[in-house]
């Protein structure tokens, strides 16, 4: 484990930055059950809806201690820190401490909090009405893409592009995609694709995950939760990620402390993940927050994350052989060779790897 | 592999090994008995299936080729007991059959019925009307644990009162109707001293192939691999001196036990497999069940209304050895026949996966290999012949 930094959750209503459902009108599942006497009972196996209760937003901030301990615990492990934002503005000494430690913001676009350093937090469904994109110019953003919008992914991202340095694109309810969906994000991820090289004769295109990443990438780069960064939640304890605060409160890593154990660490390990390792969509996730929801295993993805991966890389290797055919010199290093598959499963599935291939670290 | 036919020890192939579809139906959890080393630490007899539970999971499992791909299947009824349910599993099997005929499914040219029982009801009238309508399509295997009093250690009635005597005069029938069978024996740690003389005398009771395990729970103490080991000796000693290798198997001795991985595959068929409970839930293996799991919560793949969850699937079909073991036990000079249940290192992990190898057997398994080495080197010095590839 090299630890890089950490993300802090100020509020149990920071706004959700990735594949977990925002918790503004949900109280965190886990306490429901945490009354069964068997271990490890998160995700298993009910797929029953947490109750909605909404409750008050100020009440559930993470205390000025844990933070102010968290942030000493950064600077005295050279961590950079990713602060979750909820809605609402946070009082003077809370702004203090986040200063102290070299940090990013990650707001919610409705908070309306303008900061050019930030990373905003958009949601599909508020575009593009309550959306004002006027004062930004270079912004780094996260889509949030509901299900029912990825018809109108291409117009959004068109209306982001001049405004951002970056857009980090997340498919909400990626567990529900099926067949149709998928020729769905085909067809949206052609048009973009169309527009970007369009766009690339007269502007620098802003990194886009789903389609650019790939491009520059010759090894995997995915999410790394609980290797490259843990979670800080506003009970003070460490999680692998937000989503898994979410989903089960009672299953942390413990207090702040510089000891961290893992149970079955190893299983976040790419070299412990059968299908991944054969792996080369390299700017996948490779989400453990959805692989442990649906297949049970950390180190198992579902089909969905690797169908609608593929479909980016596939999108990739057009935007790349259109841009080396342009630019002979552009990334020579990097290739993306055509595929059979969509899915590694199958190749992998009744074939496992051979041993001389594979090493314990 | 061996070449020589006078040696047989080694067991043979079930029908359609790792070609059929094994689909298992836990019809009742109920038992006349209450052995002591029963897995089915949640054993009752309130949970029982009803044949609508069973005819909607044929219905889906016919229709769902994607999963069900295969051309042969082997339909296994497990408990409990099953043959105390034994109308229900005629009505399964007769609707099965017509199903698969009606639906022009290749399995209703090549199905089995397969049965474990403690061979209490088996010259029940009704079973052996089965047994009669079904023979061309059945294999039944009844447990006997060895010697009266090894047998009478562990499979006892909730009294505490050994089942010896009332299986073991079902045994001639059960031969004269199946006269390949094999049995089932689990060694115990209290099981230690009887395992040679149990061997033995199951094969003069005239069973030709006894399938022998020690129990894959946390249960094995310093000391017991030495006895182990011994008793194996012994049982080898005897084996080669009175030529039972000519006509009878044990599956301790194995030509391809002992030997460093070559290949990386799972040990078990958790996944490929499917068990379905009373309730019409699917799962990987009856080890899955609650009612089978000390630790952890069941792990359903689906269920007769939804049909397979292909996600939940996705990590028993893509589980290799090197993923779950341990660094040491992936370099073991040992390693090949070092068994693992599945459904035991998902209830023993430390986290809730089926990731992680419980190791409890490692002392064991290497007194086994040190015993069958013994073994092969004796008879080949015997037959004067190579019997085995060494690396
Ligand atoms: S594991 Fe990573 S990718 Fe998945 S929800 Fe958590 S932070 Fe996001
Ligand atoms: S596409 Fe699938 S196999 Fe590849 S990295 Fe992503 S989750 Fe893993
Ligand atoms: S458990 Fe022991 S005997 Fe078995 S493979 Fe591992 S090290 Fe070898």
């Amino acid at each position: 484990m090299v630890l890089k930094y950490l993300l802090v959750l100020l509020s149990d209503s920071s706004a959700s930055f990735c594949y977990y459902p925002s918790q503004k009108a949900e109280i965190p599942k886990g306490i429901a059950v945490a009354n069964s006497h068997k271990k490890d009972n998160a995700f298993h196996i009910s797929d029953e809806k947490p109750t909605e209760i909404y409750y008050n937003e100020k009440q559930h901030l993470i205390s000025l201690d844990h933070l102010k301990k968290t942030v000493v615990f950064a600077l005295k492990n050279n961590l950079k820190v990713n602060f979750l934002y909820p809605h609402f503005l946070l009082d003077e000494a809370y702004t203090k401490v986040i200063e102290e430690v070299e940090h990013i913001k990650i707001i919610p676009f409705d908070a309306k909090i303008f900061n050019e350093d930030a990373i905003l937090i958009i949601d599909s469904k508020d575009f593009p009405t309550t959306l004002d994109l006027e004062n930004y110019t270079h912004q780094n953003f996260i889509l949030k893409l509901q299900k029912k919008d990825l018809k109108k992914l291409d117009t959004m991202i068109l209306a982001l592009l001049a405004k951002s340095a970056r857009i980090n694109l997340v498919l909400m309810d990626v567990e529900n995609y099926e067949e149709k969906e998928y020729a769905i994000y085909e067809k949206q991820l052609e048009k973009i694709t169309r527009n970007l090289i369009q766009y690339q004769n007269q502007n620098a295109i802003p990194e886009l995950n789903f389609l650019t990443d790939r491009i520059d990438l010759n090894q995997m780069n995915n999410c790394q939760a609980g290797i490259q960064h843990l979670t800080i939640a506003p009970n003070g304890k460490m999680y692998l990620c937000p989503a898994f605060y979410y989903e089960n409160p009672s299953e942390d890593l413990g207090e702040i402390k510089n000891e961290i154990f893992i149970k079955n660490s190893r299983l976040l390990e790419l070299n412990y993940a059968p299908i991944c390792r054969i792996c080369d969509a390299y700017q996948c996730k490779r989400c453990v927050y959805l692989n442990k929801k649906l297949t049970l295993e950390i180190n198992t993805p579902s089909s969905q994350q690797c169908i609608t991966s593929h479909i980016e890389r596939d999108a990739s290797r057009r935007i790349l052989e259109k841009l080396q055919k342009m630019h002979p010199d552009f990334n020579p290093q990097i290739t993306i060779p055509q595929l059979n598959y969509r899915d590694p499963f199958e190749i992998v599935k009744g074939n496992p790897q051979k041993i001389a291939t594979l090493n314990h670290p | 592999m061996i070449e020589t036919k006078e040696v047989i020890i080694e067991k043979t192939n079930t029908w359609e090994e790792g070609k059929a579809k094994n689909i298992t139906f836990i019809v009742t959890e109920d038992c006349q008995l209450q052995c002591k080393y029963c897995y089915l630490v949640g054993k009752n007899n309130l949970h029982k299936m009803d044949f609508e539970t069973a005819r909607k999971s044929i219905d889906y499992l016919l229709q769902d080729c994607n999963y069900f791909s295969e051309t042969s299947v082997i339909l296994d009824f497990i408990g409990g007991e099953p043959f105390i349910e034994i109308d229900l599993i005629d009505k399964i099997c007769d609707y099965f059959k017509i199903r698969a005929y009606e639906t022009d499914h290749p399995s209703f040219n090549s199905y089995r019925f397969s049965f474990s029982t403690n061979g209490l009801l088996y010259n029940d009238p009704k079973v052996q009307k089965f047994i009669a309508k079904n023979a061309a399509h059945l294999s039944i295997q009844i447990t006997i644990d060895g010697t009266k009093e090894k047998h009478n250690l562990q499979r006892v009635y909730p009294g505490g009162k050994g089942s010896y005597d009332q299986v073991v005069k079902n045994v001639p029938l059960w031969i004269s109707q199946f006269p390949n069978a094999s049995t089932k024996v689990t060694i115990a740690r209290e099981d230690l001293p009887f395992v040679k003389d149990s061997v033995i005398h199951l094969w003069n009771l005239g069973i030709k192939e006894v399938n022998i395990n020690v129990v894959f729970e946390d249960v094995w103490e310093p000391g017991d691999d030495a006895l182990f080991e011994e008793q194996l000796v012994l049982l080898a000693d005897e084996i080669i001196e009175n030529k039972y290798y000519e006509n009878f198997t044990c599956s301790f001795f194995s030509t391809q036990i002992g030997l460093p991985y070559k290949e990386n595959m799972n040990w078990c068929g958790a996944g490929k497999m499917l068990a379905i409970d009373h309730e019409g839930n699917f799962f990987p293996c009856n080890r899955f069940v609650n009612y089978s799991l000390q630790n952890r919560e069941q792990l359903l793949i689906g269920d007769n209304q939804k049909g397979i969850n292909q996600n939940r699937l996705r990590p028993f079909l893509t589980l290799d050895m090197f993923t779950q073991s341990s660094p040491e036990c992936v370099s073991c000079e040992v390693a090949t026949g070092c068994a693992w249940c599945q459904g035991a290192n998902y209830d023993y992990a430390d986290s809730s996966t089926i990731f992680q190898r419980a190791t409890y057997l490692c002392l064991m398994h290497k007194a086994r290999v040190r015993a069958n080495n013994y073994f092969w080197n004796k008879l080949e010095k015997k037959l004067q012949k190579t019997l085995r590839t060494l690396p």
